[in-house]
């Protein structure tokens, strides 16, 4: 029978784990410095949405209630969300940061529209040991619900249509990023553009008769990453095609040997 | 640092992003380790870590000095994510924004396995962390920061917001019910 100061013995003397992940910790620092710019170029505007945040949350679950309740008595978007996350497969993707996009209700069964939530993907993404291939393998899915059987019914996966830029798209975006006044305080003058990559669009669902197809977000970002390249440094500056303007600048970090 | 130049490197790093990465640099490894003596997995503890420099990055704007130490703070808001995580019982997606990635980075995944086999090697403390793991939360807090992170009872108390003779009592619970749990799987 252990007594009590055995057992602080114990405890006292145990070897204990000095374990550090290095490469944790240097990927946790940029994504924590990169989100200290982005706060900063949002300023006072910032402010104002995080004190309107709670007021926002409670007209999105009032607004929520009456859709549910009143427009879908009897087969609720709610209900279905419910059986899709009960999904293995769609439970997964939620869990890697995949959220519900678009709900569609057609007589006894619903259409559910999933995709990577951008921001938030990328976040968790930086942080966990998952590799570029892994990255690109899930652009969303299409996940029927059958309402009578309780059960997704059915899972599509998308293959999103990514358009690339023509040589003077390409020279219109390099001139925007060189024009802006944040590219040109936080990447260096002598950075060589490595890489301009195009991002997949948003998606939605669009409902006609009795169907329900995916289609792009008219009104979605055109986004378009330059990646820059200087003593092995990188930077990329996120534009805007839309808007024509640089979305954000971030540092990425150093090329490892 | 002492509580002066940790003031001040506070004061700064709610406007210059340097000062902000040297409190990141000062603190990350305490906090990591205290997540991982708290939840033995490095997986949930590189998670747990994440969103607790997260939230002491989202309200750096509102820590009001009181004459405790910052890393008290960063203790407190580890110890909360932990408990959410018993709580809750499942992974938290981390919400950090607009983290881009490297175009090439080293593989981390042998970093991981090696670091789990470092763990694995640390057995008696796997089997005490085990059986502390099945305290109730509060009891788990005061045994992992007293004896796995070396605190005195009064920075227990900074750390947890309570008063000094509330955890010398949790201590004494705390313990006595360990080591009856150990008798009674010995």
């Amino acid at each position: 029978m252990m007594e009590n100061k055995n057992l602080i013995e114990k405890l006292e003397k145990v070897s204990l784990p000095k374990i550090e992940i290095a490469s944790h910790k240097k990927r946790l620092k940029l994504a924590l410095i990169n989100e200290y710019f982005r706060e900063e170029r949002k300023g006072d505007v910032f402010n104002i949405v995080r004190k309107l945040a709670p007021l926002g949350a409670i007209a999105v679950v009032l607004v929520a209630l009456i859709f549910n309740n009143l427009i879908f008595p009897k087969y609720s978007i709610a209900e279905a969300e419910k059986i899709a996350l009960n999904d293995p497969q769609v439970k997964e993707w939620t869990e890697k940061g995949s959220v519900i996009k678009d709900t569609e209700i057609i007589d006894n069964k619903a259409y559910i529209l999933i995709q990577p939530q951008k921001e938030i993907q990328k976040a968790a993404e930086s942080l966990k040991t998952e590799t570029s291939d892994i990255k690109e393998e899930f652009a969303g899915a299409l996940i029927e619900v059958d309402f009578k059987g309780k059960k997704v019914s059915k899972i599509e996966k998308i293959v999103p249509e990514i358009t690339s830029l023509t040589e003077k798209e390409q020279e219109r975006v390099k001139e925007i990023s060189t024009n802006d006044p944040e590219v040109n305080k936080i990447i260096p003058k002598e950075a060589s553009i490595l890489k301009i990559k195009t991002t997949p669009p948003s998606m939605k669902l669009k409902r006609e008769d009795d169907s329900v197809s995916v289609v792009p977000e008219s009104n979605t970002d055109r986004e378009v990453k330059i990646i820059y390249e200087y003593n092995q440094n990188q930077w990329e500056s996120k534009i805007d095609l839309n808007k024509e303007e640089v979305k954000s600048v971030n540092f990425l970090g150093e090329v490892p040997e | 640092m002492n509580l002066d130049e940790e003031k001040e490197l506070i004061k700064r790093a709610k406007k210059d992003p340097d000062a902000f990465g040297k409190i990141y640099d000062e603190y990350y490894s305490k906090i990591f380790g205290y997540t991982l003596k708290r939840v033995a997995n490095i997986d949930i503890a590189q998670d747990i870590t994440s969103e607790t420099f997260f939230k002491a990055f989202k309200n750096l704007w509102k820590f009001r000095w009181q004459n405790i130490p910052f890393s008290a703070w960063l203790y407190r808001i580890a110890s909360n994510e932990t408990s959410n995580f018993f709580r809750k019982k499942g992974r938290k997606t981390i919400s950090l924004e607009g983290i881009s990635e490297l175009i090439s980075d080293s593989n981390p995944f042998a970093e991981i396995a090696e670091a789990q086999e470092q763990l694995k090697r640390h057995k008696e403390f796997l089997d005490l962390q085990k059986k502390i793991s099945t305290l109730s939360l509060k009891y788990q807090e005061v045994i992992t920061l007293r004896f796995f992170e070396k605190k005195q009872i009064k920075e227990i108390g900074e750390i947890l917001g309570k008063k000094e003779g509330t955890i010398k009592s949790l201590l004494r619970r705390g313990l006595d019910k360990l080591r009856r749990q150990i008798n009674a799987t010995n």
